[in-house]
């Protein structure tokens, strides 16, 4: 009988600490992943279930997670969560590792920036009209109290909204580096500063206009940028957050629910049927079933008996409580030292150096030597006409479009992909995908469903064969291992009675005789089933069931395009040589290791890397976290481990692999974009230059060439074929809460 | 066309303003979900 949720456990001060942020005024905001939100009605049954206890309540339907602010003096958070159990939606709390708050306001001030940025600018060009035509001339009276009124307009913009790109030049001089900001926050305050004394001297051109234009495109191309990476930040959030964050001890008879980090060795605790569990211990139990796939990839259930070491992270797959003695917990576990692995490979992960931080250096050096330059050469016909060359120079070799050509792409790029069903959580990937020489898949949850089929049924004669099933599938139901849900699925007809777990499989009594139901693990079947015996009361064999894990549809079709691409496909599994080599000899994959575990996966990776190859890795277990981490592309299924998850660069929302082949399609076409974009963003400004030095460009034709320059960078990234407006992606599988 | 003198200050001020009333808007979170506000329902006050 599993235990009831104890939500009080989440009013203790530790606990709530760790799911809850203080705000002002004694409020604390939570965030919890919600279940069972599809649509707009139920995010009207969350705020009706929440009622007006909270404040700020937002949920979100693609993640799937909702946030509020409560006061626990007033609406304590178990009160909170219990209303939302009771109304059918599972909450579960999430520990708030991001920090979400700080990455929401600069969001917000991206934005704001961007928007007054454009009523700056769009206001100053019509102060400015006038001066763009040769219609006459003009009240000096009135000249003057335009440019004055440009000054007060165009004030703002520079402070507000150029700030960044100011603050980050002083910082880059500061330290003596040389970046793409430099120029920018240059040209911006030799515009501004010189219009300024220009309008105190009441005479002669000035350029806020051009300053205030280039500000605007600047914060689009920033704004693009941020917003990208925010829908990636979002779902890191959701996945980064679910660990088992409360556990159920025993202490002196009396049963208690803490917070898993407040577990000590020695302590006894008790797992629920189909719970993880939450720190590594000694079973106290006579025998047990454990589902170890997440752990380790095998994909069979495992036996441990009285005394044997049970660890955090596997799935309890009895119909019973699990009782354990904590021999590890936190940090001392197995899961743990996982995630040590997974990230410390995270730190030696091959870093891509951005095309445009590569030239970038270089390019800038040439800018303001250019610009010096100019105004050089033009000194001899007055410092009037050197500024402006100067100025002309900096506005139009100033990377506009440079700044805008990538990330523009990437953003097309990530809306693209998500109505494909595949989340790109760092747009860097991109640039590995299109260039990835090999591709390791994992076996079991990747390449093969997570959920195993009753594949052959042998009857040996002693009972028919529709009895033999439905004694089976009395015996299985209930339990939560795949292979006792493939049984327990196939037959409703018959219950049983007195089951009993025995060393190799189940015992019970269905309409009065006594069965067993026992794995055969003696027997060496080569075919690569895991096989199940039904024996009766006399160690009669009556039938024997062959299960296997299917692998998925589309699977082969993928393994197929990929080896046609020019790739190379390889298998690493946790699971055992039959089921891996049977696996791959159906799939079509050349390559195939089995039984690595996680430092295996790691090792082959690496030896890999060091041989030059570019690697993409698929994989969806927690055994599979160090291999996604340090691989050039990590790939995770988004039914697996969040924690792998949370650490992949791609996940396949869509739940199959045919988002890989997307992906590198996607790439392709996106690498292509983004050299045409900075060939055209390069070969604009090159063109361009001449005329500045010389002295035909004014600032403002600069100005107006560089959006222009920037309007088609933007058009040739959208034409990689999505709509501008966000797209949801397409439901998927539910990460598993407990991982 | 000495009306200009008043237009255009009024112009800025009523500018002014506009960026004011934008700034309150993003500082009290109108800008926060451009997308979610499109998939809650609308509420009848019930």
């Amino acid at each position: 009988m599993a235990l009831s949720q104890n939500w009080l456990a989440y009013d203790q001060p530790d606990l709530q600490g760790s799911v809850a942020v203080a705000r002002t005024n004694g409020w604390l905001e939570a965030y919890i992943a919600v279940d069972g939100v599809h649509c707009a009605a139920c995010v009207r049954g969350v705020q009706k279930a929440l009622g007006g206890r909270v404040r700020d309540l937002s949920v979100h339907l693609v993640s799937r997670t909702a946030t509020f602010r409560f006061n626990p003096v007033d609406a304590p958070l178990s009160a909170l969560l219990q209303s939302l159990d009771d109304a059918g939606y599972r909450p579960h709390p999430l520990a708030q590792d991001l920090d979400a708050e700080a990455s929401r306001l600069e969001r917000r001030r991206s934005l704001a920036r961007l928007a007054v940025a454009t009523i700056c600018a769009m206001q100053v060009m019509m102060l400015a009209w006038p001066d763009y035509f040769d219609a006459g001339k003009i009240d000096a009276g009135i000249e003057q109290l335009l440019r004055w009124s440009q000054w007060v307009i165009a004030t703002p913009a520079v402070l507000y909204c150029g700030w960044p790109y100011l603050a980050s030049a002083w910082q880059q001089i500061r330290l003596a580096t040389v970046g793409m900001d430099t120029p920018i926050a240059v040209s911006i305050l030799i515009a501004y500063a010189f219009s300024a004394w220009r309008t105190l001297q009441g005479e002669g051109a000035i350029y806020f206009d051009a300053a205030t234009m280039f500000i605007m495109l600047l914060g689009a191309g920033r704004y693009l940028e941020g917003r990208t990476r925010a829908i990636a930040v979002d779902r890191l959030r959701s996945l980064a957050g679910r660990r088992p964050l409360t556990a159920t001890r025993i202490i002196a008879g009396h049963v208690e629910t803490v917070a898993t980090a407040l577990l000590n060795r020695g302590d006894e605790i008790c797992v629920a049927p189909g719970d993880v569990v939450p720190a590594d211990g000694a079973l106290l139990d006579t025998l047990a079933q454990l589902d170890e796939s997440i752990l380790t990839g095998e994909s069979r259930p495992v036996y441990r008996k009285h005394g044997d070491t049970v660890l955090a992270g596997s799935l309890n797959g009895n119909p019973f409580d699990l009782h354990l003695r904590v021999t590890g917990a936190g940090e001392h576990t197995r899961l743990a030292g996982i995630n040590r692995m997974l990230l410390a490979a995270e730190r030696d992960k091959p870093t891509l150096v951005l095309t445009t931080d590569r030239i970038a250096s270089r390019f800038v050096l040439g800018v303001l030597f250019s610009a010096a330059m100019a105004a050089f050469y033009r000194w001899p016909h007055g410092a009037d006409s050197a500024i402006n060359a100067a100025l002309a120079v900096l506005l139009v070799s100033c990377p506009c479009a440079l700044s805008l050509a990538i990330p523009a792409v990437y953003a097309a790029a990530a809306n693209l992909l998500s109505m494909k069903g595949v989340l790109l959580l760092r747009p860097s990937a991109l640039d590995q995908a299109a260039q990835a020489s090999h591709i390791v898949f994992d076996k079991t949850g990747t390449l093969t469903r997570a959920e195993m089929e009753v594949a052959r049924v042998e009857v040996s004669g002693g009972m028919p064969r529709e009895a033999c099933i439905a004694v089976a599938a009395a015996l299985e139901r209930g339990l939560h291992h795949p292979l006792a849900k493939a049984i327990g699925a196939l037959d409703l007809s018959k219950s049983c009675s007195d089951r009993s777990l025995e060393t190799r499989g189940i015992a019970g009594t269905v309409e009065g005789r006594s069965y067993r139901l026992e794995a055969e693990t003696h027997l060496d079947h080569g075919d690569a089933m895991t096989w199940l015996a039904l024996t009766d009361d006399d160690g009669g064999v009556l039938a024997r069931f062959g299960l296997r894990a299917s692998p998925r549809t589309g699977a082969a079709h993928v393994v197929g395009e990929f080896k046609q691409l020019g790739l190379h496909p390889i298998m690493c599994t946790g699971d055992a040589q039959a089921p891996a080599c049977a696996a791959a000899t159906a799939l079509g994959l050349p390559e195939v290791h089995w039984n690595q575990t996680p430092a295996d996966k790691l090792g082959h990776l690496r030896s890999l890397q060091k041989a030059g190859a570019i690697v993409m890795a698929v994989g969806d277990g927690i055994n599979d976290g160090p291999l996604l981490s340090a691989a050039d592309v990590g790939v995770a299924m988004p039914g697996g481990a969040a924690i792998t998850q949370a650490h992949a660069d791609v996940i396949l929302t869509g739940d199959s692999l045919d988002g890989l082949l997307e992906l590198h399609r996607i790439a392709g076409v996106s690498q292509l974009r983004i050299r045409q974009n900075l060939g055209w963003a390069i070969g604009y400004n090159l063109l361009m230059l001449p005329f500045a030095f010389l002295g035909y460009l004014t600032p403002v034709l600069a100005a107006l060439g560089m959006s222009v320059s920037s309007l088609i960078v933007v058009a040739n990234a959208l034409r990689l074929g999505g709509s501008v407006a966000p797209a949801n992606a397409p439901g998927y599988p539910d990460a598993q809460m407990e991982h | 066309m000495e009306i200009l003198y008043l237009l255009i200050p009024m112009g800025v001020v009523l500018i002014a303003g506009c960026i004011a009333v934008l700034l309150w808007a993003f500082a009290n979170g109108q800008f926060d979900q451009l997308d979610e506000i499109g998939k809650s329902m609308p509420d009848d006050g019930r």
